[in-house]
């Protein structure tokens, strides 16, 4: 690793104006998973890391029905995953959380830092585009609130500007959402998706969201339309399974072909629905 | 009459055990030294280049820089068998493979030899690129080793000068061609084995430093101390009794510890820094890329069979992708063309076994040596005739599989062949013939499979064992051996035959390894060999010691040797067995009432070398006696789940059966047993290094999947014990063997469940739905 | 520049002063010659450098230096009192659970936080908690089965109880 300067900051207020300080040449340090990796194999070379762990509130997961759910930036996957209410009430996001990496990793990974790094195939992107999330975030000009599927822009890109913090993430409470989180690797324990996705379903209508089929984790608009408002058969099934299939475009590489992407997306699709049935 | 065994057969701790389970094991890089330095490396980025020239001067001036060195420090070619290789390219040479070593650096710490490294300019010509064994052989091939004539050869292997081929093993037993006339039918299956790693969980690492009286000391994390010895006193010119190579306990070799590696870099650059130790400790990528790998090969068999099942004759092509350089890997293709008749009888066998150089990483020794490989064909070849041939898999093992009288393929006459009994445990306890039960969800199928494995050690004929045993004053031991504790447990086998031969707990002897200063000569910790030859030496030590007693004991108890015997810590007298007297009392020899004494400190000796290994016939291959030290054979049957919407594959049981001759230890046993199926799943199922233009894509543990404890089946482990007639107790090597039937079990269960061969390895969710779309579109195109 | 960091290793207080580009693993072994902890990847994947922080496992090669102020750390070396083994570490022992040993420390420490966690762990839960170590070795049944011995003279101590 290069040198850098570390810093810890007490208040969000203290970590934005650190970043507007060292703007372009700091980054936010939150469990580390993935930037100590980055920063060991000199993918980032920043001059300032600024640890965000030890700001008050930050670490906390709260829930009301009228509020819906928070998940402070540092909570880890670890406690998100074992939390009482998102195991009650989002128990595909908790599936999600406890699919990451190893134990040792869930205990400082967190759920924002998965968002904010903004992989195509992060693995608590999908019940959070299901749930239509959002990401809570302050900067110099104060906090704002963004959808998850307009924060997520590309592969590792995002609309976080250089002075802002993602705070946590809100994920809305719907009564009678029902999800299903499915990730499909090539090793059932720690590993990388090859595919990953939550079906959800409220009433009627459904949410479909796949991670590592196109540069951003997607929702499938033709598909949730088709299933709109009807009663799940399996034809229907069979016929949505299909579809879902046309909305994606996943690619080769080194850990499966785009084919057996497509395959798989179908796969997840049809069992998820006829568990939901 | 025959003596129960009191140690041997014992499934006792291992003596490693509570120094492992509480940190306190050192392995190299736990060692700390004053003033020590750290050394990187500055690598090729080309898999195939020229190195035009380097430049050292700003390396030098960075501050805490001790020493940089590039390929001018090298004077001398080296490699185990064939001297290919230099620890370091010369300006003006090639470098080989995408990590051949152009320069390295030793400083205060890693950043600023990380940093020194950076400044480091070297300038290439990119070569024509060596991709693969088969591209390696065409004929307008890019030449890797344009001198391969001038290289040292040892006189087993026939490289040819002007191509890429390193070794041509040939082998020519009875006369296939008029099997074939004769054949009822003939098969021919071709086969693709890729790269893997070894993946010991302790990285390469080595540490040198130089006394100011010119004693190079080298810690290593090695499996053959001596070998190492052996090539840096080549490489650097230096007399072996200057050099001192320490290994303490090493994190797991596979084969990959093997001969020298990484040793020649910090010897480099400690003989620029006299004094000071230098160490480098490799990455998880470099582990994958610049230590060893095992080698990719392709494989092609024609079979002749007879319509009862008689396999009347094969003709084995193997072409190995030996890397950039093959000083061992020309042994592997050699092992590979002996054992290419598998472990059947076969009058006719021609094999062409070629060791090819390509430019991707080196390849060497990985456990099996080459018998994972080939038997990955081999037992899959079998089972396709099998199965064309409308006989069940197990009836043309049982027809066609050595019985004690049989042939090997090379034509040894083998007086001991437990694998007609190994197959029928597994066959029992896998219950091979009722079906699988079949899961609830319609989209999953089971089936069992079965495959076979034989190895024996492709070591050189004359490969020797030494072992020196000591007897303290109050009756412990000290049992000196280069034969290495690396995980399969030597340091609990070797001490358990001394304590047999001595009749004492093996808890009295201290086993002490790994330096070639204080611990007596071994060849190597490879082909599984320690037990039997090292297991020998220790055995004869421990006898000569006992023989020394017994002389003096004659004197003190006035009986007559014949009479004496060692019993539980006392020289006891058979006859009457209350005359007993402590053994401690010998260990300094015997004392009279004069005050003179007698016999000194009780010291063992004990030398292997097998008798009458001899050399294959130069031009047939062709057994002329033994030119194998032992054969070990066995069987695994393995059950597995296919998901065919996911093409995901579960393995849900193991079943491993071989014949150790003798089970030293049956818990070490079983142990070794379940680690090798587990490690045959990985590269059933997972593993491959994945290669483009010698460029490795996965060189990480993100992407090369080894199991995990989720991965594993239920493993079942069981043993027969027919005695290897010049083993220790009768025991015969089995850490390597023990691996190679998993993957084709394995891949033979998958066919039996889907319908789908898959003539390569891994067999990844990929491929399997990619085979089964095929299948689907085949079926529908017939209809 | 150093960052001074106050922390309690295997319960006792230390005071240090770090770099920031160093990772707790470096300090450990580099620094305080604690080996027990083994580097095997660097990168979080492999597990050898499990240690319990805060009674939660976690790989050091993943935590930078100066984060270790505050910490409660528990290595290898902090598991056996007074020259006596931890159940567990006798468990590995008595079951073979270990070759090579050097991923052995680091499943110790994924044990042994498991059993802090839940004394009485069912097989899935064992698997899912050491599923971040990885071993060449034993192919992992011993580990498990000694694991499993573990949580059942726990039960045992249970239920006299």
């Amino acid at each position: 690793m290069r040198e850098f300067v570390y810093l810890r900051p007490g208040s969000i207020a203290e970590a934005i104006s650190m970043r507007c300080e060292h703007e372009g040449c700091s980054v936010l340090f939150n469990g580390g998973t993935d930037i100590v990796i980055q920063l060991r194999d000199r993918l980032i070379k920043p001059d300032y890391v600024i640890d965000i762990k030890h700001i008050d509130g930050l670490k906390k997961i709260t829930f009301s029905k009228e509020e819906g759910l928070f998940i402070g930036a540092c909570a880890t996957m670890n406690e998100i995953g074992n939390n009482e209410y998102v195991k009650t009430y989002y128990p595909f996001l908790a599936d999600a959380a406890l699919s990451v990496g190893s134990k040792q990793v869930r205990n400082r990974a967190t759920c924002v830092g998965n968002i904010v790094n903004a992989s195509p195939l992060c693995d608590t992107g999908t019940p959070l585009y299901a749930a239509d999330a959002s990401l809570c975030i302050s900067g110099k000009d104060g906090d704002r609130e963004v959808p998850i599927r307009e924060f997520i822009t590309f592969v590792r890109r995002t609309v976080l500007k250089p002075d802002e913090i993602v705070t946590g993430v809100k994920v809305p409470y719907v009564e009678g959402l029902r999800g299903i989180f499915t990730k499909v690797a090539r090793r059932r324990e720690v590993d990388l998706s090859t595919i990953c996705g939550t079906v959800a379903r409220v009433g009627d209508s459904y949410r479909l969201a796949f991670g590592a089929v196109a540069p951003t984790p997607v929702r499938m608009p033709k598909t949730e339309a088709l299933l709109e408002g009807k009663t799940l058969t399996p034809e229907l099934i069979e016929e949505a399974a299909k579809l879902a299939r046309t909305e994606v475009s996943p690619i080769d590489d080194v850990r499966a072909s785009k084919e057996y992407r497509l395959d798989v997306v179908e796969v997840i699709v049809r069992r998820s629905l006829t568990q939901l049935a | 009459m025959e003596e129960q065994l009191k140690h041997v057969g014992v499934a006792y701790e291992r003596s490693d055990g509570v120094k492992k389970v509480t940190g306190a094991a050192e392995y190299v890089d736990d060692i700390r030294l004053g003033r020590m330095l750290y050394a990187d490396v500055v690598r090729s980025p080309y898999a195939h280049a020229r190195v035009l020239s380097v430049d050292l001067s700003e390396a030098k001036k960075v501050p805490g820089v001790k020493a940089v060195i590039d390929g001018t420090d090298y004077k001398k070619r080296v490699g185990l068998y064939l001297e290919d290789r230099f620890f370091m390219i010369k300006p003006g040479d090639t470098a080989k493979y995408m990590g051949d070593p152009v320069a390295a650096v030793a400083a205060e710490t890693r950043e600023i030899a990380r940093k020194a490294c950076e400044l480091i300019k070297v300038e290439y010509e990119p070569l024509p690129v060596v991709s693969n064994a088969l591209d390696g052989m065409k004929p307008d091939a890019p030449i890797i080793h344009p001198e391969l004539g001038s290289y040292k050869v040892a006189p087993i292997f026939y490289p040819k000068p002007g191509t890429n081929i390193s070794h041509h093993y040939v082998l020519r037993k009875g006369d296939c061609e008029k099997a074939f006339e004769e054949a009822d039918a003939v098969f021919e299956h071709e086969f693709y084995i890729p790269h893997v790693q070894h993946v010991p969980l302790e990285p390469h690492v080595a540490m040198a430093k130089l006394d100011p009286d010119g004693k190079l000391t080298v810690w290593a994390s090695c499996q053959s101390p001596y070998a190492v010895r052996q090539t840096l006193s080549v490489a650097f010119d230096m007399p072996l009794n200057k050099i001192r190579v320490i290994s303490p306990t090493v994190g797991g070799g596979f084969g990959a510890k093997a001969g020298t590696t990484l040793e020649g870099i910090v010897i480099g650059l400690a003989r620029h820094c006299p004094g000071r130790p230098v160490k480098l400790t490799y990455s998880r990528e470099d582990e994958f890329v610049n230590s060893y790998v095992r080698q990719g090969m392709f494989a092609r068999i024609k079979t002749a069979m007879r319509k009862d099942g008689r396999i009347l004759g094969v003709k084995n092509e193997y072409y190995w992708d030996g890397g950039a350089y093959t000083e061992y890997g020309v042994n592997i293709t050699k092992a590979g063309g002996w054992a290419s008749a598998g472990p059947y009888d076969i009058d006719n066998v021609w094999t062409d076994s070629y060791c090819v150089y390509t430019n991707n990483p080196v390849g060497g020794p990985y456990r099996g040596f080459g018998m994972c490989e080939i038997h990955f064909a081999i037992e899959q070849n079998i089972d396709m005739i099998a199965k064309k041939m409308g006989i069940s898999e197990v009836d043309i093992r049982r027809i066609n599989g050595l019985r004690p009288g049989g042939y090997t393929g090379m034509g040894e006459k083998m007086d001991v062949a437990g694998y007609q009994e190994c197959l029928e445990t597994v066959v029992k306890d896998i219950d091979f013939f009722t079906p699988s039960e079949q899961p609830k969800e319609p989209h999953k199928v089971r089936a069992k499979g079965i495959a076979a494995g034989w190895k024996s050690p492709s070591m050189p004929t004359n490969a020797g064992s030494a072992a020196i045993i000591r007897m303290n004053e109050d009756g412990t031991f000290f049992l000196m051996s280069s034969g290495m504790e690396i995980g399969q447990g030597a340091a609990t086998v070797l001490p358990q035959i001394a304590a047999e031969v001595l009749s004492v707990e093996p808890s009295k002897i201290t086993f002490c390894s790994g330096d070639t200063d204080h611990t007596p000569y071994e060849w190597q910790t490879v082909a599984s060999r320690t037990t039997y030859c090292a297991g020998n030496a220790v055995k004869l030590a421990a006898e000569d010691l006992r023989d020394k007693v017994l002389e003096l004991a004659q004197i003190k108890m006035g009986a007559v040797k014949r009479d004496l015997k060692f019993e539980d810590g006392y020289v006891v007298h058979k006859i009457y067995p209350e005359r007993r007297v402590p053994i401690s009392e010998f260990a300094l020899g015997v004392s009279f009432p004069d005050g003179s004494g007698y016999g000194g400190p009780a010291i063992g000796v004990g030398t292997f070398t097998l008798e009458n290994n001899i050399n294959t016939d130069k031009k047939t291959g062709v057994a002329k006696h033994h030119p194998a030290a032992f054969w070990t054979m066995g069987v695994n049957g393995a059950e597995v789940e296919v998901d065919t919407e996911t093409g995901h594959i579960k393995v849900l049981k193991m079943v491993s059966c071989f014949d150790a001759g003798k089970v030293i230890n049956p818990a070490l046993f079983s142990a070794q047993s379940e680690g090798a199926m587990v490690q045959a799943l990985g590269t059933a199922l997972f593993e491959e290094l994945k290669l483009r233009d010698g460029k490795v894509l996965n060189k990480n543990f993100v992407d090369y999947k080894i199991p995990t404890a989720d991965d594993i089946p239920e493993l079942v482990v069981k043993y027969v014990e027919h005695a290897e007639p010049t083993g220790p107790y009768g025991a015969r090597g089995v850490g390597e063997p023990l691996m190679v039937p998993g993957a084709p079990a394995i891949a033979n269960a998958v066919y039996n469940a889907i319908g789908v061969r898959f003539t390569r390895m891994p067999i990844l969710p990929d491929d399997v739905l990619r085979a089964l779309r095929e299948k689907k579109a085949k079926e529908a195109a017939e209809q | 520049m150093k960052y001074k960091v106050n922390f309690f290793l295997n319960e006792e207080p230390m005071e240090l002063y770090v770099d920031a580009n160093r990772t707790m693993l470096n300090v450990l072994r580099d620094e305080l010659c604690y080996t027990g902890t083994k580097e095997g990847c660097g990168a979080g994947e492999c597990g050898a450098c499990t240690v319990i922080v805060d009674g939660l496992p976690i790989n050091a090669c993943l935590v930078l230096a100066p984060e270790m102020d505050g910490m409660h750390i528990t290595t290898v070396e902090g598991l056996s009192k007074d020259g006596e083994l931890s159940p567990l570490q006798k468990a590995f022992v008595e079951h073979a659970a270990l070759q090579c040993g050097f991923c052995t420390p680091g499943f110790i420490m994924s044990g042994t936080a498991l059993l802090m966690e839940n004394p009485q762990p069912s097989r899935e839960e064992i698997v899912r908690a050491i599923s971040g170590n990885l071993c060449r070795c034993t192919g992992y049944a011993r580990i498990i089965e000694a694991i499993e011995d573990v949580a059942a003279q726990n039960a045992r101590q249970g239920g006299a109880e």
